[in-house]
């Protein structure tokens, strides 16, 4: 292997933008890939900010007695109540941290819920 | 037999920890064909023990008091999970008598003594007074505030003795008396101290023993009256008060000192009226007199040398306790030595930096192995060690049928056990095991601060 011609290559890929240099002697192949056809890194945004559980215990839509119905589509309002989670001593009340569209309710009522579960998703 | 048993079976266990010991108990569990249930914060979502339970829970955020420390949560999981009791580990709630209270309260089972035990045995005068009453030797004392007739007590307790201020801390109103003509003088000093610094200056006094061993007796009790007292741990080699290596037997008991050890310590048990497993601490004189120091009421880190020295799985013992089951061995197949064990804590701490914690990543992780090794560890390739708990990452325990193959096998697995990543005390055990007072068997609690001072003056 003609080490010289290696370095030479080297040198000279250094002073373009190529990004692969294949080559074949007998066969006459070339391969040549420049910089921009390697795949760009995946830009991934959301818009919908997850409400999650404050604590372990059961879900609960509203207090004994009261009633609220949520409904995937509605407009939701910083504070807007979200129901409770009920542990053996307290009372954990969830609110909107914001205001947008109720994307998505996975919140059951009387399920068992663990601390950070999403209960809800909410787009700004 | 008793007549009067009565034993509930669980069915679904909680552990209430972390790290290694949740381990430790799941193992158990799965022998004994109970389901187990693994709290976990979110600092702890790749922790093996939420991976080796049957279910897992996430009951908080990462700080210790929004998760293993919240009772509310810990209590809830339980319930909705449908455990019938709850295990507490050691460290974290496992000697809170309220915690215990809230799981009985539940309706559920807690694998430990009562909360009464909990909170008799926690306060320091009570348990003197519990051991007082079974006529177990406690470090003589003033037994309360000493007045103008100071002179007098002093003599009766003899020299050396500590002259404590009575709302004290920090070694603040403390001061060591080596001779009676520097009784007047050290009693000014102390009550001057703790004046300015407590605006108090009552003290009391208690008898100082100059290097004293640390020795302790693993007990098990049940609801039935029946004790038993397993062979001594030697539990000295300790850095302000944080144990490094636990030994059993003691180098230093013999066997009438040992079987004098059992009895005071069964004689404390059955006179507070507790049960399930524990450990009484003693403190031993070079004389080889000892005293009461107190009871822990909980399942202890250095449990596994016990183990091995009896041939017995405690954690099993504690839940068939719990179960209600008569204990099922006798006194003399409790305290059989079957084999020499020691226990190094390998924390992940940088010893040359006065042990400062070293939380990170382990990039590599080979333990040793071996005959007579047991390696209980968390601790994983890849494994990213949390801040915010306790830096304990793995327990290596060695038995040998003697001392000296003891201390060459522990030599050959130091050196064994490969961790990369982070700084460990491993380095620090190989120092101890190289000391010849601790070869010798000649150690006591400060052994390891003057090991730590002749390497301080090498530099």
């Amino acid at each position: 292997m003609d080490t010289k011609l290696i370095s030479e290559v080297t040198d000279w890929m250094k002073t373009t933008d190529l990004a692969e240099f294949c080559y074949e002697k007998d066969g006459d192949a070339i391969e040549i890939k420049t910089q921009e056809a390697l795949p760009e890194p995946a830009e991934f945004t959301c818009s919908l900010t997850a409400v999650t559980s404050p604590a372990v215990g059961i879900y609960h839509m509203a207090d004994k007695g009261k009633n609220l119905t949520l409904t995937e589509g509605q407009e939701i309002n910083e504070g807007d109540p979200l129901g409770l989670v009920e542990s053996v001593s307290k009372k954990y009340p969830i609110v909107s941290p914001l205001s947008g569209k109720l994307r998505k309710v996975t919140a059951q009522e009387g399920a068992v819920v663990e601390f950070g579960l999403p209960l809800f998703f909410i787009e700004k | 037999m008793p007549a009067n048993v009565n034993i509930t079976p669980f069915h679904k266990v909680l552990i209430a920890n972390r790290g290694e010991i949740a381990l430790r108990v799941i193992r158990t569990l799965k022998e004994m064909n109970i389901k187990s249930v693994a709290i976990y914060s979110e600092a702890d979502r790749s922790s093996l023990h939420v991976r080796m339970a049957d279910e897992a829970i996430c009951i908080g955020a990462a700080p210790s008091s929004m998760s293993y420390l919240n009772m509310d949560a810990i209590v809830t999981a339980a319930k909705v999970t449908g455990a019938d009791a709850v295990h507490p580990g050691y460290g974290f709630l496992s000697e809170n008598a309220d915690f215990a209270n809230a799981v009985t309260q539940a309706g559920m089972t807690f694998i430990g003594p009562t909360a009464q035990a909990i909170e008799m045995l926690g306060v320091k005068s009570t348990a003197r007074e519990i051991a007082i009453k079974a006529g177990v030797p406690i470090t003589p004392g003033s037994d309360g505030v000493v007045g103008k007739n100071y002179r007098a007590i002093a003599k009766k307790i003899g020299f050396p003795l500590m002259i404590k201020a009575t709302l004290g801390g920090g070694g603040k109103g403390m001061r060591a008396c080596f001779r009676e003509e520097d009784l007047d003088r050290m009693m000014k000093t102390a009550q001057g101290e703790a004046r300015a610094n407590f605006g108090d200056d009552r003290v009391y006094f208690e008898k100082l023993i100059l290097n004293p061993r640390h020795i302790e007796v693993q007990v098990a009790a049940d609801n039935y009256g029946n004790v038993v007292a397993f062979a001594e741990r030697d539990c000295s080699m300790q850095r302000r008060h944080q144990k490094l290596v636990e030994e059993s037997p003691s180098p230093f008991v013999d066997a009438k000192t040992r079987q004098k050890l059992q009895e005071a310590a069964a004689q404390v048990i059955k006179a507070a009226h507790y049960r399930g497993v524990g450990t009484v601490e003693f403190l031993m004189a070079p004389t080889k007199e000892f005293y009461f120091m107190e009871v822990n009421t909980r399942l202890q880190v250095e449990h596994p040398v016990t183990e091995a020295v009896c041939g017995q799985d405690l954690v099993k013992m504690q839940i068939q306790i719990a179960q209600g089951e008569p204990l099922q061995l006798t006194q003399a197949e409790a305290g059989k030595v079957r084999c020499h064990a020691i226990e190094h804590r390998i924390n992940a701490e940088d010893a040359s930096h006065n042990f400062m914690p070293c939380p990170g990543t382990l990039t590599e992780w080979i333990p040793a192995g071996g005959l007579g090794v047991r390696v209980d560890s968390h601790m994983y390739n890849g494994y990213t060690i949390p801040s915010y708990y306790d830096s304990l990452i793995a327990k290596l325990i060695v038995t040998a049928p003697s001392r000296e193959k003891l201390l060459k096998r522990s030599e050959r697995c130091l050196q064994e056990f490969i961790i990369e990543g982070v700084k460990t005390t491993l380095p620090f055990h190989q120092k101890i095991l190289a000391n010849e007072d601790f070869r010798n068997g000649k150690t006591d609690t400060g052994l390891i601060e003057r090991m730590m001072k002749a390497d301080e003056s090498k530099k």
